[in-house]
């Protein structure tokens, strides 16, 4: 499979209409492994409708998505976490009561038997916790600390090292860095690059364009409903690529920032 | 990276909880465990009866029922229902129990039969809180109506005698090495429910579910299959109590366990268990079930008026609750 593609995830000619709007308009998407893009536009651009498509939560009309070279279809998410793409929902993911380490096994407990009965091995179960957060370096003092107790950039920590425990080929987050305080934003910025070290794809939808600069490969821009453009990071700046979110009418008045050849439609 | 050499040096921020901590992460039950001290010691102090063997035993003989059926309330709370219905359930298995013996059924196939039956009707009712999504208040109080009125059609209002020669009663009135049987009952349903809530994959789902049941089911869990089992295990012991107290009284009335539905319920919120969901505890909840009985034998026995035990449950209730929200906050953050 892998051999017949350089591409982990290649989505061709997505569209998906909600009645009277258009939310996606023939848009493609590429990510090579281990490859993190920025996806990028501002509010009702289409990138988190298209995150759903790849995540299965919403059937595009029209379109195809390869996954490592071959053909898939997903009609829900199960579908989607069977192909190895994990979403992170940062508040759907999480029971605030239970500790750490249960999070991070919620719904796969180690267990042991004991007399015929199925208990919950709790030893293992934080043992294995405590790998998976020294792997990838996430700082939580003690895996029995309920959830609720930690920052938001901790929950955030373990929502993605959560989906990363999945060994999943492709993992999308949306604003993962959203309200969270600056270290913590270096510290989920330091775990994607982690992940992704590990040969994760990771698709990275986020408003803050500081961020993109920092652990992204490339960008994608998308304005109302499809692409604009797409830059590596090496070849762009932020003052372009505010340009292509916002529209090309701003890109008068911008222009000594950057070279008006970087709008193309 | 530098940053990397930065965080080396940081000492590990785990400080070991001091027993203050300790008490405020587990503010339901430790509220609950110094109200459950201050009324043993005050009845002690002010009867000579309360604390002797005697007395001790009865009362938990007499509060069987009560612990049976808080402990797998803690179940249905903690998953943010709640079931109204157990105290009608009670009184038709009371009642079935004397009818069925009546007519000869030998008693071991009685009690089986009838622990089904609280189990099909509990599941009946998780059926519609869990895949139909009914709210578990709307379904338990139709629960609760229609319950107690098959246990009144059955007996026409009369209380149904058992026999008083039949293997039954054992169940309520023996004694096993030295302590009565209601009472071994009840210690091995709050064991099994304390080991199945605290140390299983269903115990730890049951909490999931009433934190964040969406979690829970992206996860992968059959939430609802979780949700319509706690209600199975409230029937089943909602059952289990009617037949003690029928066989424990000898005889099965449709009017039992009137408002018992509310003495399980303050038992359980009175050890801490939140009605929100997410938060439970069995330990809780025996203390809890356990000041309740102690309240209603201590003011017979200090020869007080019985009708006071309501309005003291109740102020306790609002006390322990208040005490949970104010002295022990950080336990019970607000969401």
């Amino acid at each position: 499979m892998t051999e017949n593609s350089p591409y982990r995830v290649r989505m061709t000619g997505i569209s998906k209409r909600y009645h009277p709007i258009q939310v996606l308009d023939d848009v493609s998407l590429t990510l090579k492994p281990g490859e993190v893009l920025g996806l990028v536009g501002d509010n009702g651009a289409g990138k988190s409708t298209l995150s759903k498509v790849l995540s299965g939560a919403i059937i595009p009309d029209a379109g195809s998505i390869e996954i490592d070279g071959e053909v898939v279809s997903f009609a829900s998410p199960a579908d989607a976490r069977a192909a190895r793409v994990e979403m992170v929902y940062q508040d759907l993911s999480l029971c605030d009561t239970v500790d750490v380490a249960g999070n991070l096994f919620l719904g796969r407990e180690p267990r042991r038997r004991l007399a015929g009965l199925s208990f919950l091995d709790e030893a293992r179960m934080h043992a294995e916790a405590r790998a998976m957060l020294d792997r990838l370096g996430i700082v939580i003092a003690d895996t029995r600390l309920k959830v609720e107790n930690l920052s938001g950039g901790q929950r955030q920590s373990i929502a993605i090292g959560r989906a990363a425990s999945f060994d999943p080929r492709v993992l999308i987050m949306d604003e993962p860095t959203a309200a969270l305080a600056v270290a913590e934003v270096e510290a989920v910025l330091d775990l994607i690059r982690a992940v992704s070290a590990r040969g994760v794809s990771v698709i990275l939808i986020t408003h803050r364009l500081q961020d993109l600069f920092l652990v992204c490969d490339r960008i994608q821009v998308m304005y109302e409903g499809r692409n604009v453009a797409e830059r590596h990071v090496s070849e762009t700046s932020i003052e372009e690529v505010v340009n292509l979110i916002v529209g090309r009418k701003f890109t008068a008045r911008s222009a000594g920032a950057t070279d008006s050849a970087g709008v193309t439609a | 990276m530098s940053d990397g050499a930065i965080k080396q040096q940081v000492p590990s921020r785990l400080v070991r909880a001091s027993w203050h901590e300790k008490a405020v992460a587990r503010g339901g039950v430790v509220s609950i465990a110094l109200f459950f001290a201050v009324v043993c010691i005050v009845f002690s102090l002010a009867t000579d009866a309360f604390l002797t063997t005697p007395n001790l035993l009865n009362i938990v003989r007499q509060s069987a029922p009560l612990l049976i059926v808080a402990s797998a309330m803690t179940f249905v709370i903690t998953t943010g229902g709640i079931d109204l219905s157990v105290g009608s359930v009670l009184a038709l298995t009371a009642t079935l129990s004397a009818v069925l013996l009546q007519w000869g059924v030998p008693w071991p196939l009685v009690v089986l039969g009838l622990l089904c039956l609280g189990a099909v009707v509990g599941a009946a009712q998780g059926f519609f809180i869990a895949y139909e999504g009914i709210p578990a208040f709307i379904v338990t109080l139709a629960g609760l109506s229609v319950i107690r009125g098959i246990a009144l059609l059955i007996t026409g209002g009369y209380s149904i005698p058992v026999d008083p020669a039949s293997g039954f009663n054992f169940i309520g009135r023996a004694w096993f090495i030295g302590v009565p049987v209601p009472a071994l009952i009840a210690v091995v349903v709050l064991a099994v429910a304390y080991l199945v809530f605290n140390e299983t994959a269903f115990g730890r789902y049951v909490t999931g579910v009433g934190a964040n049941a969406e979690a829970v089911r992206r996860a992968g869990v059959n939430t609802r299959l979780v949700t319509l089992m706690v209600y199975v295990l409230t029937g089943t012991a909602a059952a289990l109590a009617g037949i003690i107290l029928a066989s424990r009284l000898g005889s099965g009335s449709s009017n039992s366990g009137q408002g018992f539905e509310l003495d399980v319920i303050a038992a359980v919120v009175l050890g801490g268990t939140s009605l929100f969901g997410g938060r439970g505890s069995v330990v809780g909840t025996i203390l809890g079930a356990l000041t309740v009985a102690v309240i209603a034998n201590g003011l017979i026995l200090a020869h007080l008026s019985p009708f006071l035990t309501p309005i003291v449950t109740g102020l306790i209730i609002l006390v322990a609750i208040w005490l949970n929200f104010r002295l022990f906050k950080g336990g019970s953050r607000s969401r």
